[in-house]
């Protein structure tokens, strides 16, 4: 009992010498779990931020530190970690996560505690009624949806079956998906969505496949994917084109051979100022993006840095303020970033993609 | 910081009711509940649909109530005379189909994504104050329930629980019957497990399935098992010591520099160690059951 | 329709040897051993780790299924025979916190992402309508071979009539002059052994995840108790009617009723269907659907 109380008294020192000495924000990502890789993605970017944010000088003239949480994966454990970064770091913004069936929750809970809340990797389109305080850096499923309804049907699909994670990510991707597909003329022959954490997904591509479909959509995270992907190989079901949406995210952890030859969409990641960001990138991680999501991570922190500065404080609701008016017109490295009444990002490019030799690769 | 310990001393609170409860049924009463989180269940889901749906909490909280009333009656009733481990494996399955059902039926429950949003009690009042004003609630609430669990044990009505558990047999000669005790039991129990979890919804703000997993279960019998079965003080000291010992595995994962892999393992570890070592060589727990007259806590 | 009867049979083997394992041992044990499951686990996971230390696949399997068992003999010794004094349910749930450690031993070794075997790429075979991966055959062959081999011991040889002897009426083998002690700990070595071949059968066809043991758990008590406790050979009938029920609950089309091209009942209520028969054996059928020799429930 004495040993806790020490304890306690330790860290409550340890964090109010270091909060009176940096300016602190809050993240929260999937550092373990089905997304760790975009997770850890989304932490380099981050980094990357964080590196340019301090040699430039900082915020409000001190250095600034992001504190990280893992969500593995888990609502409860993100909202956990949402609880510590509130009460304990005591943060004005908190940024993540990955899995929009996470984000929200956080987002919920944040915006009681009034703190402000970036959206920096999830796609749901419930997220649009967040509220006030509630901001995001990427494009939501709206949009993204159509695009891929578009883009399946001019590819000659009329028949398509869909599978997607059972949670908010999924089934608004699929929904809109589905209202454009269906608006076009198309035909869905079935949509699943599966839970998550399985080790087989056999039965649910079983059942997708027994609606006889000319295509398959499909989108999944990383490790999943890497399941369904070999389950269907081993199933024969890529005798028929699949389609990913969000394709870089469905194949970063699957096996080349599974995937070769799959098409899909994915984020435009890269905007016309992303020159010098990926050469700092490759430069320091030895190698190309793992996922198209460290982009976004990155805009994220230098949006929130350049609000502090401009709102001279760290008080939430000055934050909240400045984002809006700085959202107005903003150059990140995936493109202008412009926040619409909502806070959501209206403009958000997309990318066709074609995996070949493991690789996916823009096409047209 | 405080704050943070007003979190967890919230939380252990309400992880607190949910061990009065099992040790209601399994400590007293013998029986071997392995789907109490079912329980809790009845009482998250009963708030989270109320909200959905528009309802008021009020009769969210009746709903919870009726429901884990109902769901407490048919666990006894079900298997008479099952043997108790076997009767542990049924609970187990059946919690498990309600999680499944929650899972699945996104209409009624939200599904995978679960319900958020919930809003909390006293939302009127600023952050701080709320958060003290909650805390002062679970522990009231504690009390209470501590209070009626020592007064259900301390008569009649706990001699007979407690002839059931040691002797069936010698109980059903004495004219008790040991089915309408075991469902009285159960349906009391039941009811305290919904409140903690009508509680835990409204102060998290979110229901998903995800926490009515068999795993939470498994942690309340450690608490028990380590506070001292058939002691309701010791029911308490078990929730509040792991629930504790919890909170600070993070911290004391950041200072030794272990991967976050070693926080969910911590538990684990911290939960399956802690039963082993209680056991094999403390059984009676921390606080043990106080056998024979005068007055029981 | 064949690739229908391909799926029973890969997930009944899934489940068999697991079974096998869980029937034999619980008879004799006198309780529900939820550690077995994770020997299962205990078995993939070291067989992947054994392999990728440079073993051939064939070397690797031996070792780890062999070292399993080594581990559920230590186990049973020093930790399930001393809890088993003290009573049946408190063994119970000594096995529930020695999974929890496995648990945590898993998380941190392995990680709590998926591992497999490092196995060449194959193309599916088709058998008429089905399609067969080449690892779906092994393992097949592996869990027939198995079974095959503990027929062969259980009903031809001396050492069988004795382990079946010791498990039908413990005292009686006694007094006949077999050494019943050595026969308990044979039958506990041969039920880890057992249930890490099983383990390493699924590790084969896929992955395997740390949660793998406790997914296991429910199924694998539904088709030893149908079987019957204490008839290894019923947990294959036991095994097969389980997963004869998931697989047919997700694959019969209701879309024609309905009116629609395809519409099934989501996968996740396959692991229900599991669940409620489970329950309904205990009801109705404890002592199992072959009925031969009066055990306890």
């Amino acid at each position: 009992m004495k040993s806790i109380l020490l304890s306690g008294i330790f860290v409550l020192g340890l964090s109010a010498a270091a909060y009176a000495q940096e300016a602190v924000i809050g993240a929260i990502l999937p550092l373990s779990g089905s997304s760790a890789t975009q997770g850890e993605d989304q932490r380099r970017g981050m980094e990357l931020a964080l590196e340019k944010i301090n040699a430039d000088g900082g915020v409000l003239g001190h250095p600034l530190k992001i504190v990280t949480e893992d969500s593995g994966g888990r609502t409860a454990t993100a909202l956990d970690a949402a609880k510590k970064l509130v009460t304990v770091d005591k943060v004005p913004v908190v940024l993540g996560e990955f899995s929009s069936g996470i984000t929200i929750p956080i987002a919920q809970y944040l915006l009681q505690q009034d703190r402000v809340h970036i959206n920096i990797g999830s796609s749901s389109t419930q997220i649009r009624t967040l509220g006030k305080g509630a901001f995001s850096v990427i494009g939501l499923d709206d949009v993204s949806g159509a695009f891929a309804a578009q883009d399946v049907f001019a590819d000659g699909a009329k028949k398509v079956a869909v599978i997607a994670p059972n949670n908010a990510y999924g089934q608004g991707i699929t929904n809109a998906f589905a209202a454009k597909f269906k608006s076009l003329g198309g035909v869905i022959t079935s949509a699943i969505l599966y839970t998550e954490g399985q080790t087989t997904y056999r039965r649910e591509l079983q059942q997708l496949a027994a609606g006889e479909p000319d295509l398959y959509v499909y989108t999944a995270y990383g490790k999943e994917s890497a399941t369904i992907n070999r389950e269907s190989f081993e199933l024969g079901l890529n005798d028929k084109k699949w389609y990913g949406l969000y394709l870089t995210m469905c194949t970063a952890d699957s096996d080349a051979q599974y995937v070769e030859g799959q098409i899909g969409m994915d984020l435009n990641y890269i905007g016309g100022n992303g020159a010098d960001y990926q050469k700092a990138y490759e430069a320091k991680f030895k190698g190309g993006f793992t996922s198209t999501f460290n982009g976004f991570a990155y805009d994220g922190v230098m949006l929130v840095a350049a609000a502090i500065n401009k709102a001279n404080s760290l008080d939430p609701k000055k934050i909240e303020t400045a984002i809006a008016d700085i959202g107005k017109s903003y150059e990140g490295v995936t493109g202008p970033i412009v926040l619409d009444a909502d806070g959501q990002r209206s403009a958000q490019p997309y990318l066709r993609l074609k995996v070949e030799s493991g690789k996916a690769v823009a096409t047209q | 910081m405080s704050d943070f310990i007003v979190h967890v001393t919230i939380m252990s609170g309400l992880y607190a009711l949910l061990a009065l409860s099992l040790n209601l049924q399994a400590g007293f009463g013998g029986l071997m509940n392995f789907g109490q989180i079912g329980l809790f269940a009845c009482g998250l889901y009963g708030a989270a649909i109320a909200f959905q749906f528009d309802l008021s909490a009020i009769s969210g909280f009746a709903f919870a109530i009726v429901a884990a009333a109902l769901l407490g009656w048919a666990f006894a009733s079900v298997g008479r005379n099952l043997q108790a481990d076997y009767w542990g494996i049924v609970t187990l399955a059946l919690a498990e189909v309600i999680r499944i059902i929650a899972t699945n039926e996104d209409w009624l429950t939200g599904g995978a994504q679960g319900i958020g949003g919930i809003r909390p009690f006293y939302f009127d009042l600023d952050s701080q104050t709320r958060q003290i004003a909650i805390l002062f609630t679970v522990l009231a609430l504690v009390l209470a329930a501590a209070l009626l669990c020592r007064h259900l044990i301390g008569g009649r009505y706990g001699l007979s629980i407690k002839i059931m558990r040691e002797e069936p047999q010698l109980a059903a000669s004495l004219g008790y019957n040991t089915i309408t005790l075991k469902r009285q039991l159960m349906a009391v129990s039941s009811v305290l497990a919904a409140i903690s979890g009508f509680l835990f919804a409204h102060y998290i703000s979110f229901a998903g399935p995800e926490q009515i997993d068999s795993s939470e279960t498994f942690l309340i019998w450690a608490m028990i098992v380590v506070g001292g079965l058939g002691n309701n003080i010791g029911a308490i000291v078990g929730a509040f010591l792991l629930q504790f010992a919890f909170a600070f595995i993070p911290f004391v994962k950041d200072w030794i520099g272990l991967p976050t892999e070693y926080v969910a393992a911590g538990r684990l570890f911290l939960t399956g160690g802690g039963l082993i070592i209680f056991i094999l060589w403390r059984q009676s727990g921390i606080v043990p059951e106080r056998v024979g007259g005068g007055r029981y806590v | 329709m064949f690739q229908f009867l391909v799926d029973v049979l890969m997930r009944a083997c899934d489940l068999m040897l697991v079974a096998i394992g869980m029937s034999a041992v619980y008879s004799l044990m006198k309780f529900p051993n939820i550690a077995l499951v994770q020997y299962a686990a205990t078995g993939g996971v070291l067989a992947i780790v054994l392999q990728k230390t440079g073993m051939p696949v064939v070397i690797a399997i031996a070792f780890a299924v062999l070292l399993t068992g080594l581990l559920a003999v230590i186990l049973n010794e020093f930790l399930f025979n001393r809890m088993l004094k003290i009573g049946s349910s408190t063994a119970m749930i000594g096995s529930l916190a020695v999974s929890m450690i496995f648990s945590a031993g898993f998380l941190v070794t392995v990680g709590p992402s998926p591992s497999r075997f490092a196995m060449p790429l194959s193309r599916p075979v088709r058998i008429l309508d089905a399609r067969i991966t080449e690892p779906q055959l092994l393992s097949f062959a592996i869990v027939a071979a198995a079974i095959g081999m503990f027929a062969l011991l259980y009903f031809r040889t001396d050492l069988g009539r004795c382990m079946r002897a010791t498990s039908t009426n413990e005292v009686l083998a006694d007094a006949t002059g077999i050494n019943t002690a050595r026969m308990k700990t044979i039958i506990v070595l041969i039920s880890g052994v057992m249930a890490a071949l099983g383990g390493v059968a699924i590790a084969l066809k896929g992955e395997v995840d740390i949660q793998m043991g406790m997914d296991l758990l429910l199924p694998v008590f539904a088709s030893a108790i149908l079987g019957g406790l204490g008839n290894p050979f019923g947990a294959i009938a036991g095994a097969l009617l389980i997963s004869f029920a998931e697989t047919a609950v997700t694959a019969v089309n209701f879309g024609p009723l309905l009116g629609q091209v395809v519409a099934f009942l989501p996968v996740a209520y396959a692991s229900a269907i599991s669940f409620l028969l489970l329950v309904a054996a205990l009801l109705w059928r404890p002592r199992g659907l072959f009925v031969s020799e009066v055990k306890r429930v």
